[in-house]
C-alpha cells in the first residue's frame, strides 16, 4: 500500500513534478534510430514526460528533438518540409534548425533580426546502439552518454523493439521486478518460446514452483534474487537487475540472449515499453532475430507501421478462453509481453495503490518504491543526483547461477553482475 | 464501438470502482533476533501501527522449561512462548543485524512452518558488514524465510511494514 500523495509523487512525471525532474536527470530512449532512417526524412511526433515534441534528421544528418508546434500560430511542425538544414512550417514558411532556433521568418525583413529572437524548446538527441537518446534536464547537469551494454556491443549482437503501453510507467515497471508472477502468468511459455526453451535453468524453474526471494540494494537500484533448489543442497539463483528509475534486466537462460526493458513515461497514462535482447559474446542468429521481430520472447508484434500491439485493449487482447482452459496460456493472452501488458492496463491508467494488499513476496516492489521516494526527495530537497546516472551503475548484467546455500548471492555473483566486454554472461 | 476492455480501463470508469474495504488487518509479530536489531525494533514500536506486536528473542528465562531458545519477550521483558506468539500472528517479520546472532530464527521458523505463517527476514546494517558476517546471518535465516531483504538503511523496515498494512 502507498498513500495517495506518495503514489502521486512517483507516478506523475510532467514538467514541474518531482518525478518528472528525476526522469529529466537521465538520458532516456526516445526513438529507434530506424524511425529517422535518412537525412531529410519525414519528422516523427514524440511525446515524452507529457511534452509534445518532434524529432527530425536534417540535411546534414544532425538529429533534433524540438517543441512540436510552430512559435508563430501553433501549427504542428509534423506538417513541415524537411529541407536545407531545417524544418519549414508550411503555413507561413517559418524555419527551425535542430536546436529549435528559428532561422527564417519570410514575412519579416531579414535585417530585422526577428528570427533570432524565436527559439523553440529543444533537447539533445543522439544515436547510440540503434536507439536515439535524449536528455531533457538542465544543460549544466547533462550526464555522460548512456553505457548500457546492449547499446555498446556490435550491432549484430543486439536487437531492440518498443511498444506503447496504455498505463502509467510505474505499474509497468513494477511488473518487471515482480519475479513472483512468472510461475503463474508465463508458465506456459518457458518450454515453448524459441527464445527461452531448452535451457537447463528451465528445469529448476519447473521443478520448484515456489521460489524464495531475496532483495538486496545495489549501487544503482536493486538486485532481486529468486532462489530454487539445485543439486547437492545448492541453490539456483535468478538475479534480476533494476537500475533507477526504470531499467530492468531479467536473468538469462542457457545460451539464449540476455534481455530487459526500459519503461519511459509518454504521459501519466501511457508509457513506452522498450525491450532489448543481446548477447555479450556472439551475434544473434537469423532465427533469433526473426523470432524477436515476430513478437516472441519479451517482444510484441505490433500493428504494421505503428508501435501499438496487435493484441490490444480494443480487441480484448485477442483473449482465447479455450487456450486458458487447456493451459496453453495461463491467462488466455498470447505472448509474454502482452500477458504482462494486458493485466497492467486492466488496473486502469494509474492503479489505486491505496487499495492494494501487498504480501511478503512483493518486497522487490516495496523496496523499489522506497528507493525512488528516497532519491526523489534527495534530488528535490538537496539537489543530489539520483542513482543510475553513473556509467558504473549502467554496466550491469543479470545472472543465473548456482551457489552454495549460505553464500550471499551478491558476493557469489559479484563478477557476473558486472558487464565486461567479451565475457560470457553467467547463465544456466 | 470500443471493446469492453477499452471502455473499462478508461479514466472515466475509475469512479465506479468499489470503495468498500477489501481486507482486514493481519496480526504481525516483529521479532528482533539480536541486540543490534532490538534497537531498530524498539524505535519501530514507538510509531503508530494497527496490528503489530513487538518482541525480542530471549535466552531461556530462569527456571523455564523446556530450554533451547523457545522463548521470546515483549520489549518490557515479559516472556512468552514462541509458539503462542506465532499462533496469534498472521505473519512474522524477523529482524536481524548482519553478523548478529540469529539463533532463534530456527525455533521461530519451525513454529511458523507448523502454523503455515509467512516469515519475512530483514537484515539491517548490511552496508557496514563483511561478506562472512552476512553469510553467517543468511545461513540462519534462509531456511526459514519466504523473503529475505538486505537493506542498507534501517528506515526500510518501517516503510515495508506500512506497505504491508501492519
Amino acid at each position: 500500500m502507498l498513500k495517495k500523495e506518495q503514489s502521486d509523487l512517483l507516478t506523475l512525471t510532467g514538467p514541474g513534478t518531482p518525478m518528472g525532474r528525476m526522469f529529466r536527470s537521465y538520458w532516456l530512449p526516445a526513438l529507434l534510430a530506424q524511425e529517422l532512417p535518412g537525412n531529410e526524412c519525414p519528422p516523427v511526433r514524440v511525446k515524452l514526460l507529457s511534452e509534445r515534441l518532434l524529432a527530425f534528421r536534417d540535411t546534414n544528418g544532425r538529429y533534433g528533438l524540438i517543441d512540436e508546434f510552430c512559435a508563430h500560430r501553433g501549427v504542428s511542425l509534423w506538417f513541415a518540409r524537411n529541407e536545407e538544414c531545417g524544418l519549414r512550417c508550411p503555413y507561413h514558411g517559418w524555419k527551425y534548425d535542430v536546436t529549435g532556433q528559428c532561422l527564417d521568418v519570410p514575412s519579416e525583413p531579414e535585417a530585422s533580426g526577428f528570427a533570432g529572437k524565436i527559439k523553440l524548446k529543444s533537447y539533445p538527441l543522439v544515436e547510440r546502439g540503434g536507439v536515439l537518446w535524449t536528455y531533457m534536464g538542465a544543460p549544466e547537469t547533462q550526464p555522460p552518454l548512456p553505457e548500457w551494454e546492449f547499446i555498446t556491443v556490435p550491432p549484430a549482437q543486439t536487437f531492440t523493439s518498443k511498444r506503447i503501453q496504455e498505463s502509467n510507467w510505474l505499474q509497468a515497471m513494477e511488473g518487471g521486478i515482480d519475479s513472483s508472477h512468472v510461475s503463474f502468468l508465463h508458465r506456459g511459455d518457458l518450454n515453448s518460446d524459441p527464445l527461452f526453451k531448452g535451457a537447463k535453468g528451465n528445469q529448476y524453474n519447473l521443478s520448484d514452483s515456489r521460489p524464495v526471494f531475496e532483495v538486496v540494494e545495489s549501487p544503482g537500484g536493486l538486485y532481486i534474487g529468486a532462489r530454487r533448489n539445485a543439486e547437492a543442497g545448492q541453490y539456483y539463483w535468478r538475479i534480476t537487475q533494476w537500475v533507477m528509475p526504470s531499467f530492468t534486466m531479467i536473468a538469462p537462460r542457457g545460451n539464449h540472449s540476455v534481455h530487459g526493458h526500459f519503461w519511459i513515461p509518454i504521459d501519466d497514462e501511457a508509457c513506452w515499453a522498450w525491450s532489448f535482447d543481446y548477447h555479450p559474446i556472439r551475434e544473434l542468429t537469423a532465427a533469433e532475430v526473426a523470432a524477436m521481430q515476430d513478437g516472441k520472447g519479451i517482444h510484441v508484434r505490433c500493428e504494421p507501421g505503428t508501435y501499438r500491439p496487435v493484441a490490444n485493449k480494443d480487441n480484448d487482447y485477442l483473449m482465447d478462453r479455450a487456450a486458458q482452459k487447456t493451459g496453453r496460456t495461463y491467462s488466455g493472452v498470447e505472448g509474454i509481453g502482452m500477458q504482462d501488458a494486458s493485466l497492467q492496463e486492466s488496473m486502469g491508467p494509474i492503479v489505486d495503490r491505496t487499495k492494494e494488499n501487498l504480501v511478503s513476496t512483493d518486497n522487490g516492489i516495496i523496496m523499489a518504491r522506497h528507493r525512488l521516494l528516497r532519491a526523489v526527495k534527495a534530488l528535490v530537497e538537496k539537489g543530489v543526483p539520483p542513482p543510475g546516472i553513473a556509467g558504473e551503475h549502467q554496466k550491469v548484467r543479470s545472472a543465473a547461477i548456482v551457489l552454495p546455500p549460505d553464500q550471499p548471492f551478491k558476493e557469489g555473483a559479484r563478477e557476473a553482475l558486472i558487464a565486461k566486454p567479451a565475457v560470457a554472461p553467467a547463465s544456466v | 464501438m470500443l471493446s469492453e476492455s477499452a471502455r473499462m480501463t478508461s479514466s472515466a470508469e475509475l469512479r465506479f470502482r468499489v470503495q468498500a474495504p477489501n481486507s482486514t488487518g493481519r496480526a504481525t509479530a516483529i521479532i528482533a533476533l539480536d541486540a543490534a536489531s532490538e534497537t531498530v525494533v524498539r524505535r519501530l514500536s514507538t510509531l503508530p501501527w494497527n496490528h503489530a506486536t513487538f518482541l525480542k528473542a530471549l535466552d531461556d528465562p530462569p527456571g523455564a522449561e523446556p530450554a533451547g531458545g523457545e522463548w521470546v519477550a515483549d520489549l518490557a521483558g515479559q516472556p512468552s512462548r514462541v509458539q503462542d506468539e506465532v499462533n496469534a500472528s498472521d505473519q512474522v517479520i524477523l529482524v536481524a543485524a548482519a553478523g548478529g546472532r540469529a539463533r532463534a530464527a530456527a525455533t521461530i521458523g519451525r513454529a511458523c512452518s507448523l502454523k503455515r505463517v509467512t516469515t519475512t527476514a530483514l537484515i539491517v546494517g548490511a552496508s557496514a558488514a563483511s561478506d562472512s558476517d552476512l553469510s553467517k546471518t543468511l545461513a540462519q535465516l534462509r531456511p526459514w524465510s519466504l523473503m529475505v531483504v538486505i537493506a542498507n538503511t534501517d528506515d526500510y523496515v518501517a516503510d515495508m511494514m506500512a506497505a504491508l498494512r501492519v
